[in-house]
C-alpha cells in the first residue's frame, strides 16, 4: 500500500499511424499537450518527466531541453512493455518522497527514418538467439504458447477468443487502427508467423504516443474532481533468472499478483487492462494473477465474456492487438484506457461499473525463460 | 544484402566459441558451488562467485518447446524457412535455445531426444552448435 496518496489526474493520447514519419519528439509533445489541455495545467507546472528511451535516441534531459521543460526530476523509463506501470511506480515514489507534486510520463514511437532507433541486440540475444534465424519476439512467445498448449491442453480457440473479444472492444475505439470485425475463423486462418503464433496473435507496429499525469493528492484536488488513486503496485524483474530449468509458463506476474492482492480483493476489480503483446500472454497473466489455477486459463476465458459489456472486461479499448503498438507507448496504453474507464470517458465502450482497475505490464523476453520485467498496479476512482 | 547473423564473440564467451570450433559444447560450471549455467556470464547466477570454470557437455538432451519460424528477424535467413527454433534441456540440466536441423525434423515433438552438431558458417573460424534428432 502506498504510504501517501498519489493520484492520476489526466492523460493525453495522439492519433496512431502506420505511415507517419513525424519524429518521436513531435509525438511526445503532442501527447503531453493533450494531457495539459485536459488537466488545465501549464507547461511550467510540470516538475518531473519520464520518457521511454528504448526506441528513441534521446534521453530524458535531452527531451526536456527539446521541449523547453525546466524540471526537478527526470527518468528514462526503460523497462520494455512494463515501462508504463514501472515508470508510474517510480514517479509515485518521487511524489511520496516530496520531491515533486506533478509528474508527466510519456511513451511513444515513430517511423522517423532520419533517426536510428534500433538499439543493438543485447549480448545473449545476439550471440545465442539471433544466430539461429529466430523470428524475434514472435518466436520466443511461440515457444511459451506451444508449451502451454501441450502441457495444459489449451486450444487455439481459447487463445483466439481473447483476440476476438479485444477486436470487438476496439470497434468502439476511434483511436484503434484495427476496427474491422474479426471472427474466430479469421483468427485461426490468419497467416502463420512462427507456429503456433499467427498474424492475429501479433501487434501492429505504429507511430503514436501516450501520456499520463500523476500528482500528489493535495495537488490533484486542485486539478480535477475526477480523483483516481494509485492504490497498490508491485514489480518483479527477472523472475527465476538463477534457475536453469525455469517454469516457462509462469511469469513474474505471479509474485506481482500475490503482492497486490494481499491488499485488494480479486473480486473487487471491475476491469482488467492486461498487457497484450500476444493473446497467450494475457491468458497466462490471468492465471498468474490468481483468477484461476495454472493451466486453467483456457477454460477461464471460455467461460467468461471478455468484452467491455462482459463479466470480466479485458483490454476494453482493444489493447495493443487492435489499437496498434506504438513502441513503448504500448505499456502506457493500458494505463490510459483504465483512466478513461474510471473517469467515465470511454464513450461507447464504457464499462458500467468502473471503480477499480488492474493494469499490468510485461517486457523483455528473456533467454530460455519468459519475461524480464513484470509489473502491476491497481487504481481506484474515489468521489 | 543482409548476411546471416554471427556471434560477436567477447571476453565472456570466447571459450564457448573456441570449444564449438573444435566440436565441443562447453557450459559454465561454478567452482564455488558447483552449479552449471548457460548462457555464459561473468558470475555464477546462483551464488555470485566469479570463479567460473568451463566443462564439456555431453551434447544430448530433449526438446522442451519449439516453433516453426516463417518470418525470421534477419531476412538473410528467408530462404531457409520454415526454421525449427527450439528450447532444449541438456542432460546436464540447463536450458538452451538453438535450431533443429537434419532428417525427420518435420515430425518433431516435445520430449524428443536430440544431439548436438556443429554447423559451418561463412566465417571459417566460427561453428554454430545446432541440434539433430537422436535415433
Amino acid at each position: 500500500m502506498r504510504r501517501k496518496k498519489v493520484c492520476f489526474v489526466g492523460y493525453g493520447s495522439t492519433e496512431y499511424s502506420r505511415k507517419s514519419e513525424a519524429s518521436v519528439l513531435w509525438y511526445y509533445a503532442e501527447a503531453i499537450r493533450n494531457a495539459l489541455k485536459q488537466t488545465g495545467l501549464h507547461k511550467k507546472d510540470i516538475q518531473g518527466l519520464s520518457i521511454t528511451t528504448q526506441v528513441s535516441t534521446d534521453y530524458s534531459p535531452h527531451v526536456a531541453e527539446q521541449l523547453g521543460l525546466e524540471l526537478d526530476w527526470v527518468l528514462n523509463g526503460d523497462y520494455g512493455g512494463a515501462g508504463g506501470v514501472m515508470s508510474v511506480r517510480r514517479a509515485a515514489d518521487a511524489i511520496e518522497a516530496g520531491h515533486v507534486d506533478v509528474v508527466v510520463l510519456v511513451g511513444g514511437n515513430s517511423f522517423d527514418k532520419s533517426v536510428v532507433h534500433q538499439r543493438p541486440l543485447e549480448y545473449q540475444r545476439a550471440n545465442y538467439v539471433d544466430v539461429y534465424g529466430y523470428g524475434g519476439p514472435n518466436s520466443l512467445m511461440a515457444l511459451i504458447q506451444r508449451l502451454h498448449m501441450e502441457e495444459f491442453g489449451t486450444t487455439l480457440e481459447q487463445i483466439g477468443k481473447i483476440a476476438v473479444a479485444q477486436r470487438e472492444n476496439a470497434r468502439q475505439n476511434p483511436q484503434a487502427l484495427l476496427r474491422d470485425p474479426m471472427s474466430l475463423e479469421d483468427y485461426l486462418n490468419s497467416r502463420m508467423i512462427s507456429d503456433p503464433i499467427r498474424l492475429f496473435d501479433c501487434v501492429m507496429p505504429c507511430s503514436g504516443a501516450e501520456c499520463v499525469v500523476l500528482a500528489s493528492e493535495e495537488k490533484a484536488k486542485q486539478i480535477t474532481d475526477k480523483l483516481v488513486y494509485l492504490v497498490t503496485d508491485a514489480e518483479k524483474v527477472h523472475y527465476q533468472v538463477a534457475n536453469m530449468l525455469p517454469d516457462k509458463t509462469t511469469f513474474g506476474m505471479k509474485v506481482v499478483g500475490d503482492r497486490i492482492f494481499a491488499e485488494v480483493k480479486r473480486e473487487d476489480i471491475d476491469l482488467f487492462e492486461i498487457y497484450d503483446d500476444y493473446p497467450i500472454a494475457v491468458l497466462i497473466q490471468i492465471e498468474d494473477l490468481g483468477y484461476c489455477k495454472k493451466g486453467e486459463g483456457g477454460k477461464f476465458v471460455e467461460t467468461h465474456n471478455l468484452t467491455y459489456r462482459g463479466d470480466f472486461p479485458v483490454n476494453t479499448g482493444g489493447g495493443e492487438l487492435s489499437v496498434g503498438q506504438a513502441g513503448l507507448a504500448g505499456g502506457y496504453l493500458h494505463v490510459v484506457e483504465a483512466l478513461r474507464q474510471l473517469r467515465g470517458e470511454a464513450g461507447a465502450r464504457q464499462v458500467k461499473k468502473a471503480e477499480r482497475a488492474l493494469v499490468t505490464g510485461i517486457g523483455w523476453l528473456s533467454y530460455g525463460r519468459n519475461l524480464g520485467t513484470t509489473a502491476g498496479l491497481i487504481m481506484e476512482r474515489r468521489k | 544484402m543482409a548476411e546471416k547473423s554471427l556471434p560477436k564473440i567477447n571476453k565472456i564467451d570466447e571459450p564457448f566459441w573456441k570449444g564449438a570450433a573444435e566440436g565441443k559444447l562447453l557450459i559454465q560450471k561454478c567452482r564455488a558451488c558447483g552449479k552449471l549455467q548457460f548462457f555464459p556470464r561473468v558470475v555464477c547466477v546462483d551464488c555470485f562467485s566469479g570463479d567460473i570454470d568451463w566443462v564439456e557437455a555431453a551434447g544430448t538432451g530433449k526438446v522442451r518447446s519449439f516453433t516453426w519460424v516463417r518470418v525470421p528477424r534477419n531476412p538473410a535467413f528467408k530462404e531457409e524457412v520454415p526454421i525449427c527454433y527450439l528450447n532444449i534441456i541438456l542432460d546436464e540440466g540447463v536450458i538452451m535455445e538453438s535450431r533443429l536441423v537434419g532428417k525427420g525434423i518435420e515430425n518433431v515433438k516435445l520430449g524428443d531426444r536430440v544431439k548436438v552438431a556443429f554447423q559451418e558458417t561463412h566465417n571459417p573460424e566460427i561453428k554454430l552448435p545446432v541440434f539433430e534428432l537422436a535415433e
